[in-house]
């Protein structure tokens, strides 16, 4: 079924200017931390400095009588409250509650254990020093694999075991796929923990009245609806008087799409002592305390023929989960979205997993853009480059022989994805020419001869986007999702555009507007795009997992569209002549053919709202539709190709080019495309090259500042080359794919995969990234221990 | 991420910080550019109790030429000395080392002579003083003192400095006519502290044999180090790649105990110096002999 085309105007596919930049750019945007209210007190908390320990007992006298104290809150203050639970319902998934302070056990460095509320942060941290927390240090488990072994030391003694889900899926026939092959390749990969760093860290503020019942919650957050289902849960208020709102939010990356005891924490507060509660999260309290994410141990198996053409896979993913099996997805947020896309846009018919999902003292894990598929294309496509040295094949050509052509879509992948369209080998084949392949092959071999080492990474990729229910159902995680947006050309013809997608800097201020703008005929000017407060937005699940261009867009194209039949309802009678024969265009409605004959979208709506003669008995005065949209499945695609030299005596990496080639069908602002895969690659970047979140024995994060967890900047991102192919999807709303972490997902593979193809004449052995110099000298023998 | 709270001075004149000093003792700490001190205050790694600003003192922020030094005083930031006219013609090293501190941001503020003071084993200027024989200003309730780079650096954040005195100006030699020179680091990424680093200098004669030469390493020990055995190695003889070589491999000899931590083992820092001395040396042999 092809679905609905969106009426192209002026604006769509158009590279305009984000229209909520302004405000950004100037200062004027106003965070959660900018915001001020009467009486309004601090929160500081008191956070585990043990990765595993029980608590014997918490003093709290000291912090009580400190100067501008107002309250010191433990465990016993709160625990009637219900402890944090995954809602993923899978069988054999155990569940790990988390209380929202610690009760008579941490598990992990960084975990709430008290609040202090105070008249200032300074007084609150300065208190926050003086609780007294009796500790008895346990033993610490840090490594998925020692978790999982006889004997370890346990997180949750009554699970018996710290592996929280262990199952094996088997697609078609791997074993006979193993039998016929000429050769098994095998590779394993310690993906390296890192995660989202937006630049605005977590935040919010609670303010109860009690005369009205009613709690005001801002959060930087990416689920304002959501949050407000949990609060009212949790705190047993009725969610018709919970309103969440979402200032300008900072970034979020999937690390602000889930619920945290701090939220709970500063939202209790707030009711129990009848004033405002604010808590600003800090770097340190964010790299040791927000959801990491990324890290997996992959063993992956390749079976293949002598000619190269790949017969089928085995898989084991680890998911190391971290202190708690998180509330955003549980800790198979890693392993079990790795393990579903594995087969990736190859052709895979026999293939086999298994899954497991395993808590350790550290952060628990949550979803980071492209969450698992990171991981799981990183250890395939690293793979894929040694099996392309070992049978003496172009690492290009292997791929391209064994991807998915255009004549073979829509198919159905062997773990049960629909992919419905896209264009695998073009956009290989584009990445290819835009580095003019063949020539770098050439220069590749020249410099070696001088002892100079340039390589070359190839990262072809897909990429599930639209998180509605089906493609939920189809990555692993069965959870409904659905959203919706509320269209309304207001009495002087300007159109407010409500959604319940939110955008923390994707700006959909600007796309979504684009959408309304063109199906409604009116100036971009025109139309203002309302989200992040549950008062006025309409009712939906928020913006994670490249859903929004899809699901947002396709809500606003539905309701806009309602709303642009009712214009031209009206207009026809206003005009005297039949719908189908006008003419919708530059704030316009005119008879096709007698431009003459016009009336104004303002008098058109003048007329609705206020002209009682042009409306039927019983006809809705107003221009306003609301819609809902819970798309199919949809898959984007590229090609990320990464040249680096690599520096053999001291392992330093030069990025010298970065080329992506995306299809994400329909493009609604090339702009900001190109800026998501700016971001996204940066991200990449970091995770292959600088980004790690280093643990001791003892579960002490080592890495616990920007002076050692190393974001990379400006001086360690080259220019990065966007060019754009376009296959609209034959199954959304006006084709449209989402996009937004495909270079995220497929720039680690290139990067390393650089690096790895730079060093070839040393036969390199890489078992863990990131690739640090250090690294990079043991790969190729130069140092050892 | 705020600090315990602190009182505050802000002196105008040297002497007055001086008396401050010592009046309070090891409970003060001096704020000059504050990259290092605020970040450590914010994160209660710093708790002093007194804050002697010394931003507001007049007449520290001078770069000076005089008698074949380069004098940079104490509220001299980074960014000023790096641009300076008399950095660039008498002490190029001075200007290049300073160069990959940071970011300019950072080097708006930062001070050279805050960054001696604080002493970061892996920082470059400490091991640029060191090699060129910096000479340290002190001053103090009795008057000021001169000490000599290799004495001033006495282990991790450590110098000989009294609680009561303060570093007030360095003395950097000029660069001797038939002089190469060469900084050389590994940082994971740029302007980051070294994982390590190397700074030469390499003075010939009108035959083309090392009179002089000078290494410096940083970010492989507790305090800046001068590489004495891998200088001997060169001296008396012309720099050739066999002369270099030893020198490389005398540096590796003397750090068997290069310290491990997130970013390196000893064992990638003990190589990886190694690299660096080469390289720079041979950098430094090839301005010497274009300067001969």
């Amino acid at each position: 079924m092809v679905q609905m085309a969106i009426p192209r105007g002026k604006w769509i596919g158009v590279r305009v200017k984000r229209v909520e930049d302004p405000r950004f750019l100037t200062g004027d945007a106003r965070y959660l931390a900018d915001l001020r209210l009467p009486r309004m007190v601090h929160a500081a908390f008191v956070r585990s400095p043990y990765g595993h320990a029980r608590v014997r007992g918490i003093d709290v006298s000291a912090a009580r009588q400190a100067p501008g104290v107002v309250a010191v809150l433990t465990h016993a203050d709160v625990a009637a409250l219900p402890p944090l639970l995954d809602p993923i319902p899978l069988e054999g998934l155990k569940k790990t509650p988390q209380r929202v302070l610690a009760g008579d056990k941490v598990r992990f460095a960084g975990e709430p254990v008290a609040v202090v509320i105070a008249e200032d942060r300074y007084l609150a941290e300065d208190a926050a020093e003086l609780v007294q927390v009796d500790y008895e240090p346990l033993p610490a488990v840090t490594d998925a694999e020692a978790a999982m072994a006889d004997g370890a030391p346990l997180l949750f003694e009554d699970l018996g075991s710290n592996v929280v889900y262990d199952q094996t899926y088997r697609f078609g026939d791997p074993d006979a796929a193993f039998r016929q092959a000429d050769r098994v390749f095998k590779k394993r990969l310690h993906t390296n923990r890192f995660m989202a760093s937006p630049m605005e860290t977590r935040g919010c503020m609670g303010s109860y009245d009690p005369g009205l019942g009613e709690l005001t919650f801002w959060s930087s957050t990416q689920m304002p609806h959501m949050l407000r289902f949990s609060l009212a849960l949790f705190l047993g208020i009725p969610e018709q008087k919970v309103r969440v709102i979402s200032p300008a939010v900072g970034g979020g990356f999937g690390q602000k799409m889930t619920l945290y005891p701090e939220e709970i924490a500063v939202a209790f507060l707030a009711r129990h002592l009848r004033r405002p509660v604010k808590w600003v999260e800090d770097r340190r309290e964010n790299l040791l305390a927000a959801t990491h994410g990324k890290e997996q141990i992959i063993e992956l198996e390749a079976a293949v023929s002598n000619d190269g053409t790949l017969l089928g896979l085995r898989s084991v993913c680890i998911g190391d989960g971290g202190g708690y099996s998180f509330n955003t997805a549980s800790a198979l947020v890693e392993p079990q979205a790795a393990a579903l896309l594995m087969p990736g846009l190859y052709r895979v018919a026999h293939y086999e997993t298994r899954v497991v999902a395993v808590v350790t003292n550290k952060a628990p894990v949550g979803a980071y853009r492209a969450v698992g598929w990171t991981a799981g294309h990183t250890a395939r496509e690293l793979l894929f480059d040694e099996i392309a040295r070992e049978l003496g094949l172009d690492p290009a050509a292997f791929r391209e022989k064994n991807m998915l052509r255009a004549d073979e879509l829509p198919y159905t992948t062997c773990t049960g994805m629909v992919y419905d369209s896209g264009s695998y080998v073009e956009s290989l084949q584009a990445a290819l020419k835009a580095v003019d392949y063949d020539a770098l092959r050439a220069r590749q071999a020249e410099l070696r001869q001088q002892g100079r080492y340039l390589g070359i990474g190839v990262s072809p990729y897909v990429e599930p986007t639209a998180w509605g229910s089906e493609i939920a159902l189809q990555v692993g995680f069965p959870f409904p999702s659905h959203d919706n947006a509320r269209v309304s050309v207001e009495p002087s013809g300007k159109v407010t555009v409500a959604v319940s997608t939110h955008s923390h800097g994707q700006g959909h201020e600007t796309t979504l507007a684009q959408i309304a703008a063109d199906t409604l005929g009116v100036d971009l000017a025109d139309v203002t795009v309302l989200f992040g407060d549950t008062a006025t937005a309409p009712w939906g699940m928020g913006t994670y997992a490249s859903r929004t261009a899809v699901i947002g867009g396709g809500t606003v194209a539905l309701a806009a569209q309602e709303v642009r039949q009712k214009i031209l309802t009206i207009a026809g009678r206003l005009l005297e002549a039949d719908p189908a024969d006008l003419v919708l265009a530059d704030g316009t409605v005119s008879v096709q053919g007698a431009p003459d004959r016009s009336k104004t979208i303002a008098e058109i709506a003048i007329a609705s709202y206020f002209d009682n003669s042009v409306r039927a008995a019983g006809e809705d005065p107003t221009l306003t539709a609301t819609r809902f949209y819970d798309p199919k499945a949809t898959y984007s695609n590229g090609c990320i190709v990464v040249v680096a030299e690599v520096d053999a005596e001291t392992g330093q990496v030069r990025l010298a080019r970065v080329v992506s080639v995306e299809d994400c069908g329909t493009v609604l602002n090339p702009m900001i495309v190109d800026g998501q895969i700016h971001g996204a690659i940066a991200q990449g970047i970091g995770g292959a090259l600088y980004e790690h979140l280093v643990y001791d024995d003892s579960g002490q994060l080592l890495t616990g500042t920007f002076m050692d967890y190393l974001l990379p900047t400006t001086t360690e991102v080259p220019p990065i080359q966007v060019e754009h192919l376009e296959t609209p999807s034959p199954v959304t709303v006006g084709g449209i794919k989402g996009m937004g972490e495909g270079g995220l997902l497929a720039s680690p593979a290139a990067v390393a995969g650089a690096v790895l193809d730079a060093l070839a004449p040393f036969n390199p052995q890489v078992e863990a990234l990131p690739l640090s110099p250090e690294r990079v000298l043991r790969a190729i023998g130069k140092i050892a221990d | 991420m705020k600090p315990p709270s602190f009182d505050y001075f802000d002196p105008t004149t040297l002497d007055e910080a001086v008396a401050l000093l010592a009046q309070h003792g090891s409970d003060a700490k001096v704020l000059a550019g504050g990259q290092s001190l605020v970040p450590m205050l914010n994160l209660r790694l710093a708790r002093p109790a007194v804050l002697v600003d010394l931003n507001w003192v007049a007449g520290l922020d001078y770069v000076r030429a005089e008698n074949g030094h380069v004098a940079v005083g104490a509220l001299a930031r980074q960014r000023a000395v790096e641009r300076a006219a008399e950095v660039r013609q008498r002490q190029p090293l001075l200007g290049e080392a300073i160069r990959l501190i940071g970011h300019p941001a950072v080097r708006n503020r930062g001070t050279v002579v805050g960054s001696l003071a604080h002493a970061d084993p892996a920082a470059e200027l400490p091991a640029v003083a060191v090699a060129l024989g910096a000479e340290l200003v002190v001053a103090g309730p009795s008057g000021r003192r001169v000490v000599a780079a290799d004495d001033f650096f006495v282990s991790y954040l450590t110098v000989d400095l009294a609680p009561d005195e303060l570093l007030v100006e360095a003395r950097f030699p000029a660069l001797p006519a038939r002089t190469g020179w060469a900084i050389a680091e590994v940082a994971r990424r740029f302007g980051d502290f070294a994982v390590a680093g190397v700074v030469a200098t390499l003075t010939l004669d009108a035959q083309g044999s090392a009179t002089d030469a000078r290494i410096g390493l940083f970010g492989v020990a507790d305090r800046p180090l001068r590489a004495t055995a891998a200088e001997r190695a060169l001296l008396g003889q012309p720099p050739d790649d066999a002369r270099i070589a030893a020198a490389t491999e005398a540096v590796r000899a003397a750090l068997v105990d290069a310290p491990t931590d997130v970013h390196a083992s000893g064992a990638y820092r003990r190589h990886v110096a190694g690299v660096l001395v080469g390289r720079a040396l041979s950098e430094a042999r090839q301005r010497a002999q274009a300067a001969g």
